[in-house]
């Protein structure tokens, strides 16, 4: 404490920053660590989204006072054996297609040509005013050949991604098994060293996310599931190759909204159009792909996720933002977890306006105002 | 009953004894074993240090505690000192007004020793209550008895509404037992 010249009064020589400061320079620094290790927080991401769909199972046999080691264990055998036994009636019929795609691969591109060219005469005759509107082979060839140089420019980094995928598939389960086992034990470690006054805010601030990040993701992965197998069954139904693998990957791309069923969609109307060369079956797959995509909004969206969803701007810059930092797992990881992030900002903004009203109902009157006083 | 050992090995030991004291608590009366265990994965858990206030009279209530380990005092803020109402032990509960709103504690509430709570946070029994209606009409009768029983010791023979207040409103603890609290009597 110093004497203030002049004043008489004292004041500290000790600057402390403002707390925005602070907080903003935590918020500098956590968002530095998890870039830096962001290849570990994405497969720490992806064991909590798998830790979180187990997780339900694993309440059921607490509940009935079951060790959580054993019932996390078990479960995972019978993931396993479930696993294998798919494996065993699908992994032949998946290997025939996957061998059959690597064989076409080759000629793949001049299947596509002719294909293309097909359509567009197709196109051309019947309607003759179209014909200005279609490309030629040589467009084509010019806009592919600078495609794949600038892939060939990014393999480095299609390759480290490919590294963190391998990677993930080992470490995941390995990780979720741990998180699973001592969930209780980590979250009962942090409220103990929660300050006591605080601890009915953290808990229910605690549950309230829990509760969130658990529906998302459970009805992210059900969504995910249901579009896939029907898509697979569709396919299958229209005579398209390949449907068993076009089917998980339109399961798997529905994780991205919008940018996803293109994909899936994209990725099974090239197959119709390389197998038939003729524009009636790519109109069944786009019609049944249309067709997913209305069930989905109308029936299994509202019922799985909720409305949980992020403003289109949001979601389109998410996903440009993860796939330019983390790739193709950034990508399907992007959207959960910014509407993660954006309904733990809502819920944390709700609760920040809630104290101070409740603090200004006065204990007599709230007495006086209970119905079982009468 | 757990009959084999193999059977033993597999039970969570801490968890069993968990759910036999929810069983005791005269809140959760009625509940079968499996309603029990339902309610019982909703309540987290933790260790408060000897002197350690649990929460503050006008706090706003968030949760229901049950006492798992070690005693708890129950306190009101009087004009002088603090007015000792009650001492918890295992098995008993408090905070349950919290389970209706979260209007502010008639009372605070610190541990005597050191001592184990369980907590159940409003939300989560919201949860649990919307789809599962047999925990909710039992776990809110047996807390519409408890509510009774405080207006019936508040208002003594002839006692108007208007003489109703906060202070006259007795504590359970003070002055209901466990199967009063209940309306088993």
């Amino acid at each position: 404490m110093i004497e203030e010249r002049g004043t008489g009064r004292s004041s500290s020589t000790r600057w402390f920053p403002p707390p925005s400061i602070l907080w903003a320079l935590a918020i500098a620094l956590v968002v530095g660590v998890v870039y830096v290790s962001r290849d570990f927080v994405v497969i720490l991401f992806l064991s909590a989204t798998l830790a979180y769909l187990i997780n339900p199972i694993v309440k059921i046999a607490e509940s009935v006072a079951i060790k959580r080691a054993v019932a996390v264990t078990v479960i995972y055998l019978g993931i396993g054996i479930g696993i294998f036994v798919l494996a065993y009636f699908f992994l032949p019929r998946l290997r025939v297609e996957v061998d059959s795609f690597y064989q076409s691969v080759p000629s793949f591109g001049e299947r596509l040509d002719a294909a293309i060219d097909t359509v567009q005469d197709e196109i051309g005759a019947s309607y003759p005013a179209a014909r200005g509107l279609l490309i030629t082979r040589e467009v084509r060839y010019s806009k592919l050949n600078a495609f794949i140089e600038q892939q060939a420019m990014n393999l480095p980094g299609i390759l480290s991604h490919l590294a963190l995928l391998v990677l993930a598939i080992v470490l995941v389960p390995f990780f979720s098994y741990f998180l699973l086992r001592d969930s209780r034990k980590i979250i009962q470690f942090i409220l103990n060293r929660l300050p006591a006054t605080h601890i009915e805010t953290s808990v229910a601030i605690w549950s309230e996310i829990d509760r969130i990040v658990g529906h998302y993701l459970r009805g992210v992965a059900i969504e995910g599931i249901v579009i896939g197998v029907s898509a697979a069954l569709g396919l299958w139904v229209l005579g398209i190759n390949y449907p068993l693998l076009l089917g998980i990957l339109s399961g798997a791309a529905n994780v991205v909204p919008y940018l996803g069923p293109i994909l899936g969609g994209a990725a099974a109307v090239l197959a119709a159009l390389v197998q038939f060369e003729s524009l009636g079956p790519v109109a069944k797959v786009l019609t049944l792909y249309v067709s997913l995509k209305l069930l989905d909004v109308i029936a299994i969206q509202p019922l799985a996720v909720g409305d949980k969803n992020l403003h289109p701007m949001l979601l389109i810059a998410s996903v440009i933002v993860g796939g330019h930092a983390l790739g193709i797992i950034g990508m399907v990881i992007a959207v959960p977890t910014v509407t993660i992030l954006q309904e733990i900002a809502k819920l944390l903004l709700e609760r920040r306006s809630q104290p101070g009203q409740m603090a200004e109902v006065d204990v007599d009157k709230s007495v006086r105002m209970q119905p079982y006083i009468c | 009953m757990v009959k084999w050992r193999w059977l033993e090995r597999l039970t969570d030991h801490e968890q069993l004894r968990r759910l036999h004291l929810l069983e005791r608590v005269p809140l959760f009366a009625g509940l079968s074993r499996r309603q029990l265990g339902k309610l019982l994965i909703k309540f987290f858990e933790k260790e408060y240090g000897a002197g350690e206030i649990i929460f503050m009279q006008g706090d706003a209530g968030k949760a229901l505690f049950v006492v798992l380990a070690g005693k708890v005092s129950i306190y009101r803020a009087g004009h002088e000192a603090e007015e000792a109402l009650a001492t918890l032990t295992p098995g008993d509960y408090f905070g349950e007004l919290a389970l209706i709103d979260d209007h502010p504690r008639f009372a605070g509430a610190r541990a005597q020793e050191p001592s184990t709570l369980m907590i159940l946070y409003k939300s989560d029994f919201d949860h649990l209550i919307e789809g599962h209606s047999p925990i909710a009409i039992r776990v809110m009768g047996n807390l519409l008895k408890t509510l009774a029983g405080y207006v019936r010791r508040a208002q003594p023979q002839g006692n108007s509404r208007k003489d109703v207040t906060a202070e006259s409103i007795p504590t359970k603890e003070k002055s209901m037992s466990p199967s009063e609290r209940t309306g088993d009597d």
